[in-house]
């Protein structure tokens, strides 16, 4: 095949997809975040949302963030690639502003969130996940 | 701390370590690896099962009760889900995928275990 033209019409599915080798595994990652930030989420604002409806609201937009990024990086497509660099990008600016915030002004953050303190509770996972993810989809970038 | 959560400490470490191995020897998803997060799913049918019987004979759940089953019930799919998600791609990367469940699961075991007692 060296030295040959490739059709541009074909497709590379190779190029325009993200769930194969390591991709698995942060779309696993990822899956196990949604459920968990999801369930979270729901049980914080079924039960005791007026206590702290900033972070409760800051749950439900990670968690629905987490939704997002998954199914996004599992999908094949430019589009798909757009949302999940989208996604992925709001996990990290999501994780560094609460992390501050609740670093530096821990009276506006009463009740944790799954971004506070720079997702220490998860292990800075959150933290580490989007980077990552990042640098997958600049990987994968479709051409 | 119960009986059940050693049980998921030490089944699920296990599973993490010989699926963590396996991929950094470049090795896809064997029987090794896939029977090891199945041996954690067999402790999470016990715990289940042994969880039925207790609350029938008449123990009480310390915290919210819904929050412990929505947990067991969700830590049961977790594993079935990675497998099978592993079989579809025979992989490297899909050993990795079956570290996590060891370690997920233990978690979860943990905060079950909190909300047990």
């Amino acid at each position: 095949m060296t030295g040959t033209e490739t059709n541009p019409a074909t497709p590379q599915p190779k190029k325009d997809t993200r769930n194969t080798g390591p991709g698995r595994l942060l779309i696993a990652v990822y899956a196990v975040f949604a459920l968990s930030a999801t369930a979270r989420a729901g049980y914080q604002i079924a039960t005791k949302f007026a206590e702290a409806p900033l972070a409760h609201i800051l749950s439900a937009l990670a968690a629905v963030v987490y939704i997002v990024a998954t199914i996004s990086l599992a999908k094949p497509g430019r589009t798909w690639f757009k949302v999940s660099v989208a996604a992925v990008l709001t996990e990290l600016i999501g994780v560094l502003v609460v992390g501050a915030i609740s670093l530096f002004d821990p009276v506006a953050f009463p009740h944790d969130t799954v971004w506070s303190l720079f997702g220490r509770g998860y292990g800075f996972v959150p933290l580490i996940l989007p980077i990552l993810g990042l640098l997958w989809l600049n990987k994968r970038r479709p051409s | 701390m119960d009986g059940y959560f050693y049980a998921l400490l030490i089944v699920g470490l296990v599973s993490t370590i010989m699926c963590v191995v396996a991929g950094l020897m470049k090795k896809a998803p064997n029987d090794p690896t896939i029977y090891s997060v199945l041996a954690v799913e067999l402790v999470l049918v016990v715990y289940l099962v042994g969880s039925i019987i207790r609350v029938a004979m008449g123990e009480q759940i310390a915290g919210e009760a819904w929050e412990f089953w929505g947990y067991l019930i969700t830590a049961l799919m977790i594993p079935l889900g990675a497998v099978y998600w592993a079989i579809l791609e025979r992989t490297r990367w899909s050993n990795f995928v079956l570290a996590a469940v060891g370690v997920t699961v233990l978690v979860m075991g943990a905060r079950m275990n909190q909300i047990w007692y």
